[in-house]
């Protein structure tokens, strides 16, 4: 309890902000498995995967180019698309066979891939941890209230509001999201009036996929690449995705915005127990909204 | 009917399969089971403590062996799982009727595994599990330490400390039990030491704490001589990158077991924190003498990278193996653990020694200040102060009490 | 339908099989009686998560709270109390069952993946609770060297005592499922509206459902402690969750001894496997796959399709194997 006693109201705001700059790659990460769950109904357990692959590849393709200070920068770009192509083999190779099954039977489907994925990771990096330096224009902190910010936490601030209106703008504003969510509702409606369903099913795995890559791609830098990574997210962004409201979006960005602000702040309200609090925040939103704060897709 | 005795003659089928796949006997060896985790973070760590064993191991094969006998070892693979461990060691001992138990970085699995050996009388030999509970509340006739545990570091670090000009501290570590002991371990040894030193107050974060700046920020807050950080593992190369990050380093000396370990220090290559006040029981640069040289040149030849820590505890247990049946003169577990009490055996840290009373092995620790050197990839420690394994030590009279006796 | 449950033509089967299991230790070393141990613990342990997922229809994603804490109750009683030694293994499946009517009484009214998820948060948080409370179950460290009754204490009579309880736990589970209550709950998972509509209180029953899960669960754990004489936070976790829901679906789940044979597959898999090979997760990975490819319904589900198509005369919806 000694930091409550020594918690000031500076220590508290940069609380909040590293808080928020973690929301934004959850919700980055949650984004893409929202998409998921919502058009083509898969719970999808190997999402952690792919952003575990996601950080692998870029640390990988980073330090090939470490020569040049843009290394991070190509990895970013083309590390995610390797996830998203991984994506498109999974989705035509064997889901878009699957997609009649139940979802708990997609759930361990989705599971065993997890369990393949992991240990094809640990046989093509080892199973060393790897760390990635931050990229230089970023390397340092500011000072904001006389406290030290990260200037790589800052630029991953203000990368959450470009991503939410990038969805924004492609589930709303594109023919890609229309359809996406009215096949998402009603399947065969839209398979009858002469669209290509298996297209946009495909399309909308492989955004998810990418996403996920993203995530990794971002989260990189910040903490040590390793085997695992998968486990420790994949309950945080589906708990996200359900407190948010299944397939929504702005759900799954206003879940990760909880989820990163209760973690943060519990750890100063009791620094012990801190791990407790974002499962508490679930809880509480599920007892008195069931379905999610936002509205379910399902 | 029919039917189901065509089914039934299937399972009998898969049975009988099953148990023929067990392994015939085995030849006149001297049979190593070692239990560790190769799979996740931990395994940065382990792969050493195997392959300096096995390095060791074959040197001592080629040379005759023990007695003639040649020392065999299997492995198997815990994924840091107690249960999937535990499992598998009794899988060794039963089937694979090893005459030795060594292994496993996790703690809990060394407690559980400490048990099981206690009661099938098989000596146990721990490699890397920091827990001081293994040689001293929870120690036995079957188990023995081949590393430093957290009384150990405790103490180590509260004699390095105290010799430093500083007065108001702040503690911050893991939230799990290695943490906390270490915390309390230099806690309880520096107030001793040097009563004038002052807790400001302390803060505990989760395993594999993905995001170290808000801790940070919090402590710089409350402007401390020095901090004490009791974070082991994975979670010291984050802790170090965000320390970096955030300037901590350079406002605010702190001091990390394992710190100047190379383990730590690789995966941030120049980019690790300079000024750490760390401490380690190995260096491949220091000590530096013949033997030391000796042992990472052929450490790097076997395996192309730099031995770390895990490569010291590795190599002293095949010594303690080999030189232990040696002087009991055959393979009995009763005069293997009589002649390993108070054993002494040459190590790249020079002669270390098997404490007969607790089965703790003595090892020295160095305190050192990670530093960037010329040409060098991975920082190094510099201002290394030694402390003997006399002084590190927990003295028999707290292993009693521990033990209840 | 053989195995689907104990009907005339089966139950001579099932008498062989646990007559080969009573003289099982005279016939192989010990490590075979110890593996067998552990696939009767983890097999009732993954039939009474069936008893909620393939009868219920619910997604129990967090089963293992139930074992790791009838697991805790028995460790904490044996070396924290003086209380005698049947106490400590009565308790353990009451405790269990206590939580499972608490969860079940916050979970019960949501569905399918809300009603998962929440069972997550709310096991995790149990979860954190015994991973953090040094003072009572020793941390992240657990509890080691558990003094169990001497008469249990060596491999083959602890096997003894687990293949008891294990057949008794079976045999109850299996009166449950035959009982009105259990056919109730079949029909909840396979038209819920319907059931409904007739007045059945799908909640209520669906609570009763987990805490006699709960209960089963709670016993296994029990059994794990005899067994291995170590308790720690493991067994709590998520992953272990998922592992025992793997066993239900490589079995199969629509049949009473699928989850047994599961448990048997996964862990005879990977103590053979695990010899050569660290990395036997891939292939449990891709045995999965191919399984859910090909065997949808596990691999006893498959076994009863099989020779039910020599007998037309039997229903073929799905699940109603199950409801005999």
């Amino acid at each position: 309890m000694e930091l409550f006693s020594g918690l000031s109201f500076s220590v508290l705001c940069i609380q909040i902000l590293v808080g928020l700059s973690k929301a934004t790659i959850l919700f980055i990460v949650a984004s893409g498995l929202t998409l998921i769950l919502g058009v083509l109904r898969i719970p999808n357990l190997a999402h952690g995967s792919l952003y575990m692959i996601g950080a692998f590849t870029t640390y990988s393709i980073a330090t090939a180019f470490s020569q040049s200070s843009l290394g991070f920068w190509v990895a970013l770009l083309l590390a995610p698309l390797i996830v998203a192509l991984i994506g498109l083999i999974m989705e035509q190779g064997l889901f878009r066979f699957l997609y009649k099954r139940d979802h708990l039977m997609m759930l361990l489907f989705t599971f065993s891939f997890t369990l393949v994925f992991g240990d094809l990771v640990k046989l093509l990096w080892g199973s060393d941890y790897r760390s990635l330096a931050v990229p230089e224009i970023f390397q340092g902190s500011y000072t904001l209230l006389g406290m030290p910010f990260p200037r790589y936490n800052l630029f991953l601030l203000l990368l959450g509001p470009v991503f939410a209106a990038g969805l924004w703008f492609l589930t709303n504003r594109t023919l890609l999201g229309k359809i996406s969510r009215a096949a998402a509702v009603d399947r065969e409606m839209v398979g009858a009036v002469g669209i290509n369903v298996n297209l946009v099913y495909a399309a909308v795995f492989v955004l998810g996929c990418y996403l996920a890559g993203i995530g990794g791609a971002l989260v990189a830098p910040t903490q040590n690449i390793s085997q695992g990574m998968d486990h420790s997210i994949i309950i945080e962004i589906f708990l996200i995705v359900i407190i948010g409201g299944l397939g929504n979006v702005w759900g799954a960005l206003l879940g990760a915005v909880i989820f990163g602000l209760t973690d943060a702040i519990g750890i100063l309200i009791a620094p012990q127990f801190g791990i407790v609090f974002p499962y508490l925040a679930v809880i509480s939103v599920l007892i008195f909204r069931p379905k999610g704060l936002l509205k379910s897709i399902w | 009917m029919k039917s189901s005795l065509k089914f039934f003659c299937l399972a009998a089928l898969i049975a009988c399969s099953l148990l023929t796949a067990s392994n015939a006997f085995a030849a006149e060896t001297i049979k190593v089971g070692i239990v560790d985790t190769y799979s996740g973070p931990a395994s940065t760590y382990t792969n050493d403590v195997r392959d300096a064993f096995a390095l060791a191991a074959n040197k001592i094969n080629a040379a005759g062996g023990i007695f003639g006998q040649q020392i065999e070892f299997v492995t198997r693979d815990s994924k840091f799982k107690v249960d999937l461990g535990l499992s598998a060691a009794k899988e060794m001992v039963m089937r694979e009727e090893v005459d030795i138990l060594m292994g496993t970085i996790n703690s809990a699995l060394a407690l559980a595994i400490s048990d099981f050996a206690k009661q099938e009388k098989i000596p146990f030999l721990a490699t890397f599990a920091k827990s001081a509970k293994i040689t001293g509340e929870k120690g036995h006739r079957y188990v023995f330490s081949m590393n430093e545990n957290t009384a150990m570091i405790g103490k180590a670090a509260a004699t390095g400390l105290a010799k430093l000009p500083y007065t108001t501290y702040w503690i911050a570590g893991d939230d799990y039990e290695y943490g906390h002991a270490v915390a309390e371990g230099v806690w309880e040894n520096l107030k001793k030491l040097k009563p004038e030193v002052k807790l400001l107050g302390q803060s505990w974060w989760k395993v594999g704490e993905p995001d170290f700046t808000p801790y940070i920020t919090a402590m710089l807050a409350e402007k401390p001589d020095a901090v004490i950080i009791a974070t082991g593992g994975r979670d010291c190369v984050p802790f170090l990158k965000a320390a970096q990050t955030t300037g901590f380093n350079k406002q605010v000396p702190f001091y990390m077991h394992t710190a100047t370990e190379i383990s730590t220090l690789k995966p941030l290559g120049l980019t690790a924190p300079e000024g750490v006040i760390g401490t380690a029981n190995y260096h491949s640069y220091y000590p530096d003498t013949a033997e030391n040289r000796a042992f990472v040149a052929e450490f790097e030849k076997a395996y192309d990278r730099t031995p770390a820590v895990g490569a010291l505890y590795g190599y002293i247990t095949a010594q303690f193996i080999s030189k232990a049946y040696a002087k009991a003169g055959e393979v009995d577990t009763e005069k293997f653990i009589d002649a390993l009490e108070g054993l002494s055996v040459d190590s790249p840290v020079g002669e270390v020694t098997m404490r007969a009373e607790d089965h703790q092995v003595m090892l020295p620790m160095f305190m050192g200040v990670t530093t960037k050197v010329e040409g060098q990839e991975v920082l190094v420690a510099s201002d290394i102060v030694t402390i003997s394994a006399e002084d590190a030590m927990p003295s028999l009279e707290e292993i009693r009490k521990a033990r209840q006796l | 339908m053989i195995f689907g449950v104990f009907d005339k033509k089966s139950l001579p089967l099932v008498a062989l099989f646990l007559v080969g299991l009573i003289f099982l230790p005279y016939a192989v070393p010990r490590f075979y009686i110890y593996l067998t141990s552990v696939i009767l613990v983890t097999g009732l342990l993954a039939t009474s998560l069936n008893l909620v997922l393939g009868y219920g229809g619910m997604y129990q994603f967090h089963h293992a709270v139930f074992y790791g804490i009838g697991a805790y109750t028995t460790a904490l009683m044996l070396t924290k109390t003086s209380l005698p030694v049947w106490f400590a293994f009565a308790s353990a499946p009451v405790v269990a069952a206590f939580f499972g009517l608490v969860i079940g009484l916050i979970c019960a009214r949501l569905s399918s993946l809300h009603f998962g998820m929440l069972q997550i948060s709310l096991g995790s948080l149990i979860w954190a609770i015994v991973y953090r409370w040094y003072d009572f179950t020793g941390g992240d460290d657990g509890i080691h060297g558990i003094p169990v009754s001497e008469a249990i204490s060596t491999t083959t009579s602890a096997y003894y005592f687990i293949l008891v309880i294990t057949a008794l736990c079976l045999l109850l589970m299996f009166v449950i499922i035959r009982s009105p209550f259990g056919r109730i709950l079949q029909a909840l998972r396979d038209n819920p509206e319907r059931c409904e509509a007739i007045g059945v209180n799908i909640t209520r029953h669906r609570i009763i459902a987990m805490v006699i899960a709960a209960l089963f669960a709670g016993a296994a754990g029990s059994l794990f402690v005899t067994l291995e004489g170590s308790v720690f936070p493991e067994l709590l976790s998520w992953t272990l969750s998922l592992e025992i829901l793997i066993m239900c679906l490589l079995g199969g789940w629509f049949t009473f001894f699928g989850p047994m044979l599961g448990a048997c597959l996964i862990i005879s898999l990977r103590t053979f496997a695990g010899n050569y090979t660290e990395y036997w997760t891939l292939i449990l990975g891709l045995m999965m796959m191919l399984t859910i490819f090909f065997l949808p319904k596990g691999v006893f589900g498959f076994i009863n399709e099989l020779f039910r198509s020599g007998s037309p005369s039997q229903p073929l919806e799905e699940g109603s194997n199950a409801a005999d």
